[in-house]
């Protein structure tokens, strides 16, 4: 089989309970071998999301395409490992067997599910408990468990649910490790998470929702960059004088918007339509002494902020037109 | 339409879920304590309360014995006081004594009961026992046939017969009873009973207590949220069955050790009955069984389990803790104890109209029709119609269970509604 250029078509998938719209008109892409966030509040439509591709639960409408060829069902499940938000595992099943089980269930031979269990314990040093049952595992030993037991037949796309809440540094490591691993083997990542920071580190895409919807899409990098474009400039000077007369002259004119004191230095907020190097020049023109200027990178959390922000904004003002 | 793959997966998947629970029933120590222990518990419930009732009665009830009769009737009943293996320890106090000084000792426990023969007893007078045993049968029959015996010998007197006629008119005569539908062999009736009973008992529960054991591993499963990986991996039908089907072996696995742990112990009753120093083990017959009444046995208990196991495990769908499960389980549980509490009609007329509607219908014949079946009274026609509304009905049950259960599996939090639960049938 050629190995799918898309691992996950999302077409328009809308799910909605009552009036309540879980999830509304959702559509994105993850292209093979990419690390590919789902970003929202709680309440966003992310679990609902992952769990109609899981085939959990189906969409009122729309459709998803997995691996370029299959819908979500058993036969696709081969191919896709999950991490559900809700871990858990059989108390009272050994270690060992209960990895050969899921491994089973998603498609692997006896044998087979049986070796890969061996080798994930082995990678995971959970070797000496295979014959334990999983009740007497530490909570983060389980942890491991239930990362082996979603990766134990080798999937083509794997799915985490906001994999980081309640793991312990420890682990958080572990699953960074893994997921590193399996992007460097070509495989897929998809996972949501409210933590902007993991996901700013791991990402490659993302897809920020809120309420159930759709507020922005794509390359991080790019996301990045259009949000660098809308003018934060990190200025740092000298000598505490200039930044004192820097306040009083440029940056208190009509092209800046704002500034804000930083730890090291001023975060400054050009007016629209406002390029940096203007501001740069006039610096230089009043003879300051600058120490850094740089273009801001907009945070993950600062365009999760604003594009959130701006969707709420506009919902407002669709409410009260409606008034 | 599945294709045949999808098919295929669907079996290998159930197949892999039913293996699961097989595996992990059977190694729990449970699985040992009640296969070994269960039909000594049995064996004990049943015997253990009668062996107490004769024992009591062996060692002797003491009744005082009010006469007033004017005629001594009851000096009669002392010659036949033995007669029955029932010991009593007959007391005549004066016929004038207050009913209340005997029922103060009944009370400080002096004696167990008193007897009041009426002046009238001769022509008709009701004769009176009251005493703090009186639930037992064996004393009120005793004390009956004792009082009819000394009033017959009295009348016999007054119409001058001489001992030797009443003798003669007392001696004892020989009854037996044994049961036939005139197709077999005729066995002992109340053996029959016991044995049919008995099958009864434990095909009810053995399916109850399978059925609840599918409940909770449903709920079980959505407590402690596998249920999610399990849900993404296989289709809610394959999770079910497989469920359904390993537990339903492991209580195959347990009639069939039970089966054979009855055949060896009827095989050497003389000898297990030696080592609690009971002889004449010989004196009960047990009607024999063959392999068709194991075959039938067997077969009702897995098409009666599988079709409450799908109740069970849609209740477990639709519920989330053990304790909400006890109320939602009430309406199956009610299913299944209806036809227990009619076996006395069953057991009473086994080839009557009630007995044959009740082994037709699918909630009570999985229980029922082997009784009938032990007891010779029913057609391969009547068995045949039985099974084939039992199989039809246990579809129709996986079917709607699993509507049930897809949806409800995934609903954690407040119970839902019968209207919700109807829902979930409708648009499934």
């Amino acid at each position: 089989m050629a190995s799918p250029k898309t691992s996950l078509r999302v077409r328009g998938i809308h799910k909605q309970y009552g009036d309540f719209v879980a999830v509304g008109d959702l559509s994105f892409e993850a292209p093979t071998g990419v690390v590919y966030g789902l970003l929202g509040p709680n309440g966003a439509g992310k679990t609902t999301t992952l769990r109609m591709i899981n085939n959990i639960i189906m969409p009122d409408s729309g459709s998803i395409e997995l691996l370029d060829r299959l819908s979500p069902g058993p036969e696709a499940a081969k191919h896709i490992g999950y991490l559900p938000e809700e871990r858990g595992l059989y108390p009272k099943m050994k270690v060992r067997e209960t990895l050969a089980f899921f491994g089973a269930l998603r498609g692997l031979g006896g044998k087979a599910s049986h070796r890969q269990a061996d080798t994930w314990l082995e990678r995971l040093k959970l070797s000496d408990w295979r014959g334990n049952n999983v009740q007497d595992l530490s909570k983060g030993m389980q942890q491991k468990v239930q990362f082996a037991a979603a990766l134990i037949h080798d999937p083509e796309l794997l799915i985490l649910d906001e994999p980081w809440s309640g793991l312990d540094p420890i682990n958080a490591e572990v699953l960074k490790d893994i997921v590193s691993a399996q992007k460097d083997a070509g495989k897929t990542i998809l996972f949501s998470t409210h933590l902007m920071e993991q996901a700013e580190h791991l990402c490659d895409h993302v897809c920020i929702m809120a309420k159930g919807r759709k507020a922005v899409e794509g390359r991080l990098d790019e996301l990045k960059r259009e949000a660098a474009a809308e003018g934060l400039v990190n200025l740092a000077f000298r000598t505490p004088e200039d930044e004192q007369r820097a306040r009083n002259g440029v940056l208190g004119q009509s092209m800046v918007e704002g500034v804000q004191d930083e730890r090291d230095g001023l975060l400054v907020q050009l007016a629209a339509g406002v390029e940096s190097d203007k501001l740069l020049g006039e610096l230089v023109a009043d003879g300051l002494s600058i120490r850094r200027f740089e273009r801001q990178q907009a945070s993950l959390h600062q365009i999760f902020v604003s594009r959130v922000g701006a969707m709420a904004d506009a919902e407002q003002e669709g409410r009260l037109a409606d008034d | 339409m599945l294709s045949k793959k999808g098919g295929s997966q669907m079996t290998r998947q159930a197949f892999i879920i039913a293996r699961r629970e097989f595996l992990e029933r059977v190694r729990n120590k449970w699985f040992a304590i009640v296969t070994i222990l269960g039909p000594i518990g049995m064996v004990a419930a049943i015997v253990l309360p009668a062996y107490l009732s004769v024992r009591s009665v062996k060692e002797g009830f003491h009744v005082q014995v009010v006469d007033q009769s004017e005629r001594d009737v009851a000096d009669m009943m002392d010659i036949e006081l033995d007669a029955r293996g029932v010991a009593f320890k007959l007391e005549r106090v004066p016929p004038q004594t207050d009913v209340a000084i005997l029922e103060g000792r009944i009370r400080d426990e002096k004696i167990d009961g008193y007897l009041i023969f009426p002046k009238d007893v001769l022509s008709g007078g009701k004769v009176m026992y009251r005493g703090d045993n009186a639930t037992n049968m064996l004393v009120t029959k005793g004390l009956s046939s004792l009082v009819d015996f000394a009033v017959f010998r009295t009348r016999g007197k007054d119409m001058g017969l001489g001992e030797i006629q009443i003798a003669s008119l007392f001696q004892k005569v020989e009854f037996e009873s044994k049961q036939t539908t005139g197709q077999g062999e005729a066995t002992s009736g109340t053996a029959s009973f016991v044995v049919g009973y008995a099958v009864m008992f434990v095909l009810y529960i053995a399916i109850l207590l399978y059925g609840v054991a599918v409940l909770r591993s449903v709920i079980q499963e959505k407590n402690n949220r596998v249920v999610e990986i399990m849900v993404s991996s296989v289709r809610p039908i394959s999770l079910m069955l497989g469920k359904v089907v390993g537990v339903g072996c492991v209580g195959l696995l347990q009639l069939t050790l039970w089966g054979l742990m009855a055949a060896i112990i009827v095989g050497f009753r003389e000898e297990v009955l030696g080592l609690f120093g009971i002889p004449g083990a010989g004196a009960f017959e047990l009607p024999h069984l063959g392999g068709a009444d194991f075959a039938i046995i067997l077969v009702y208990f897995f098409l009666g389990y599988f079709f409450y196991a799908a109740l069970y495990a849609a209740i477990g769908a639709m519920v989330n803790s053990e304790q909400e499960a006890q109320q939602a389980q009430t309406p199956v549980m009610l299913m299944l104890i209806i036809p227990v509490l009619c076996v006395q009609i069953v057991a009473g007329d086994p080839r009557g109209g009630v007995a044959e509607v009740l082994t037709q219908i699918p909630f009570a014949s999985p229980v029922l029709m082997p009784m009938r079946f032990l007891l010779d009274a029913v057609s391969t026609a009547e068995i045949l119609a039985s099974i084939g509304i039992l199989l039809a009905s246990l579809l129709g049950a996986v079917l709607l269970a699993a509507k049930v259960y897809r949806v409800g599996i995934l609903s954690y939090g407040k119970k839902p509604s019968f209207r919700e639960v109807w829902s979930w049938i409708r648009n499934s």
